[in-house]
């Protein structure tokens, strides 16, 4: 039972920065049809960025929480900011173009941000500073549970829970909503789609940058080409998850996170990724268009 | 008469320049294929910072054989295809021999196409498949993958006298063919082996597979797989509170290695060939110290070491047989006989696989420096 226990902290903990990450997809295509490939890059980013401002200094050794905190909120705005840019500059042109048109962008995209990781902070893997995080675990029976995973489950619910208010309890939120389904519709009740479509590519990439953040504090250590890895298996939580439904991107993070983590624990750590994709297939083939898909595939 | 001597001085002027001119034009060519970017980046940069750095050197006291070395390096990024692209692009570049490159699968890749060309190869690379191929221009410079199972199976069996041994690895052929090696090696020893399994390299999240190892309840993990996911495993089993000891393989041997693992890196043990700072002689100690003037850094690793030593005998062929043809120096690299490296004496056989390397376990101190605690001989 305590092994079961901790499989589903270990498998939540995962599953909480591929949910963040798998957000940033489901959001861009719901609005768009555009699977946007440079958002892992942009994730990853921000544990760059998270890694820069902590190492700083700034404030002295003690400044602890306030400097975490500056380290979030600097990593989430910047990521944000060059979401913004992307979609001004390597989709706003092509939007009317053919679709592979802008696939071919979004990886050209993602190869650009990747290496231009790699030149600005070296190829070699970066490692966060131990002692960051207070060093506290607790246990429950034989099960532990470390206050950076704490830290990640809690703070992924909440800005999931944030979100899922604000797009369904805003104005603002309304207004995405109603681009996704209809985007001439909307912009003949008025609604600046542009603008809405500049929003979907800040907000889904400033919480990527939180679940990206998350990832370097986690594990400690951060390499410029990890976000390919985090970007797919969080496009494939979402699309598990039913690709441009946001409960569903959350649900499809967390259950990713539980298959891998059982895979492993039950059945054969070599199967692992054999095992987990293995029922990923299956549920799409119950489901083809994602466990909570439908209203998408009405669209199409 | 003074006509003569201006005409005496012109041909000694055109002798001079046509000797520089030969000099200048037809340098020795040493080929490094090592990873340069990527995740082993680290380890592939020392490799070709040793070999410049001795390069150097020669040229600067005169060359080999009155000749300069030229140095051209390839970036196979750890990869086995690109390290097939590098290796014809180092044989297109005319290269006499290569050093490198520091993983396996890489190394193998391009072992057919330096052999075609009568290229010798000298790389760290492990694993046992390197020498089995049958091809006469490789010289392993590092102990193979059986030398340190041997030494494992020895050290968690008869030394510590470990109970319960769990081993973990990771797919690559390297890696794999350590663990199989130290699981028949334990076994051989009568030692009671309680789980064998694997991770995906690079995935970063192990505490799946250490808590179901947990749950078996072992009193060590011993871990063949490389820095980067070493120092996470190590990370996480104290994350996890396993009381089992942490003994990595060879490749876990890296400063970044303590760095990933933090706090838990403390009494993490690691069993490899002496790290630079304690290698013994002299002639180390000096490349130790020329290497940190150099480039105002530590070598990353021992690969460093092992790599300049390939590279130093090849040099020493080339004195020897004052040739540079392949069909001379080949047989007499097989023939090396108690070569004095700067990671002890060493010879190489038929096979090229190098034999004579002391190993040692080593715990890491909370300070993150090494000290030697197995065998016991070697800790005085």
């Amino acid at each position: 039972m305590d092994v079961v226990l901790q499989q589903f902290i270990n498998g939540v903990t995962v599953g909480g920065f591929y949910a963040l990450i798998a957000l940033g997809y489901t959001m861009v295509y719901g609005v768009l049809k555009l699977i946007n490939f440079a958002h892992g890059d942009l994730c990853i980013l921000a544990a760059f960025i998270g890694l820069t401002v902590l190492t700083s200094g700034l404030g002295g050794a003690n400044a602890g929480a306030l400097l975490l905190a500056a380290a979030f909120i600097v990593a989430a705005v910047a990521v944000g900011i060059a979401g913004a840019v992307l979609e001004f500059t390597a989709y706003r042109p092509l939007r009317k173009a053919h679709r592979l048109s802008a696939v071919v962008s979004a990886l050209g995209a993602s190869m650009l941000i990747e290496n231009g990781i790699m030149l600005i902070w070296s190829p070699q893997v970066q490692v966060f500073p131990a002692n960051l995080l207070p060093d506290l675990t607790w246990k429950i029976g034989s099960a532990s549970i470390s206050f950076v995973q704490v830290m990640i489950i809690a703070g992924s619910l909440i800005l999931m829970a944030a979100l899922y208010f604000y797009v369904h309890h805003t104005r603002f939120g309304t207004a995405i909503r109603a681009a996704a389904i209809d985007q001439d519709a909307a912009r003949l009740m008025g609604i600046n789609v542009n603008r809405v479509i500049a929003s979907v590519f800040v907000v889904g990439p400033a919480l990527g940058a939180v679940g990206g953040l998350f990832v370097g504090l986690y594990y400690r250590e951060a390499y410029f080409n990890m976000g390919w890895i985090y970007g797919l298996n969080a496009f494939i939580a979402a699309i598990i998850g039913g690709i441009g439904n946001i409960p569903g991107a959350m649900l499809g993070g967390l259950l990713l996170g539980l298959f891998n983590a059982f895979a492993a624990g039950y059945v054969s750590s070599s199967w692992q990724e054999a095992i987990t994709f293995a029922l990923l297939i299956a549920i799409l083939l119950v489901r083809p268009t994602g466990i909570l898909g439908e209203r998408v595939a009405e669209k199409i | 008469m003074s006509r003569k001597w201006i005409v005496s001085t012109l041909v000694a002027l055109a002798f001079a320049l046509a000797t520089s001119a030969v000099f200048a034009a037809n340098p020795i060519v040493i080929g490094v294929q090592a990873p340069i970017t990527g995740q082993y980046a680290n380890e592939g940069q020392g490799i070709e910072k040793g070999v410049k750095l001795i390069a150097k050197q020669i040229n600067d006291q005169g060359g080999l054989l009155g000749r300069t070395i030229e140095v051209k390096t390839c970036d196979d990024g750890g990869q086995a295809s690109q390290a097939a692209i590098c290796a014809r692009q180092l044989v297109n570049d005319g290269v006499l021999a290569v050093i490198g490159t520091y993983t396996s699968g890489a190394a193998l890749a391009a072992e057919p196409i330096y052999a075609r060309a009568n290229v010798i190869q000298t790389s760290d690379g492990t694993s046992d498949q390197l020498t089995a191929g049958g091809y006469k221009t490789f010289f392993r410079n590092a102990p193979p993958n059986s030398a340190e199972a041997k030494f494992t199976a020895e050290y968690l069996v008869n030394g510590k006298k470990f109970q319960r041994i769990a081993v973990l690895s990771d797919h690559s052929s390297f890696a794999k063919g350590l663990s199989d090696a130290v699981v028949q090696a334990v076994k051989d020893d009568g030692g009671n082996l309680v789980y064998s399994g694997f991770i995906t390299a690079g995935s970063q999240d192990y505490t799946a597979v250490l808590t179901k190892i947990k749950s078996v309840n072992p009193d060590v993990l011993y871990f063949s797989g490389y820095y980067p996911d070493g120092g996470l495993i190590r990370a996480q089993m104290e994350q996890l509170d396993m009381g089992a000891t942490f003994v990595g393989g060879d490749a876990n041997q890296n400063v970044a290695f303590a760095k990933i693992a933090g706090n838990a890196a403390k009494g993490a043990i690691i069993i490899n060939v002496p790290s630079p700072d304690n290698l013994p002689y002299p002639e180390a100690k000096q490349f130790l110290a020329d290497y940190k003037a150099a480039y105002g850094q530590e070598p990353p690793s021992i690969y460093t070491f092992t790599n300049a030593d390939g590279f130093r005998a090849v040099i020493a062929a080339v004195k020897a047989t004052q040739s540079t043809d392949p069909a001379k120096l080949i047989p007499w690299l097989h023939d090396l006989k108690d070569f004095q490296g700067l990671t002890g004496t060493f010879s190489w056989d038929a096979t090229g696989e190098r034999i004579g390397s002391p190993f040692t376990a080593f715990e890491i101190q909370a300070d993150g420096s090494y000290k030697i605690v197995y065998p016991e001989s070697a800790t005085q």
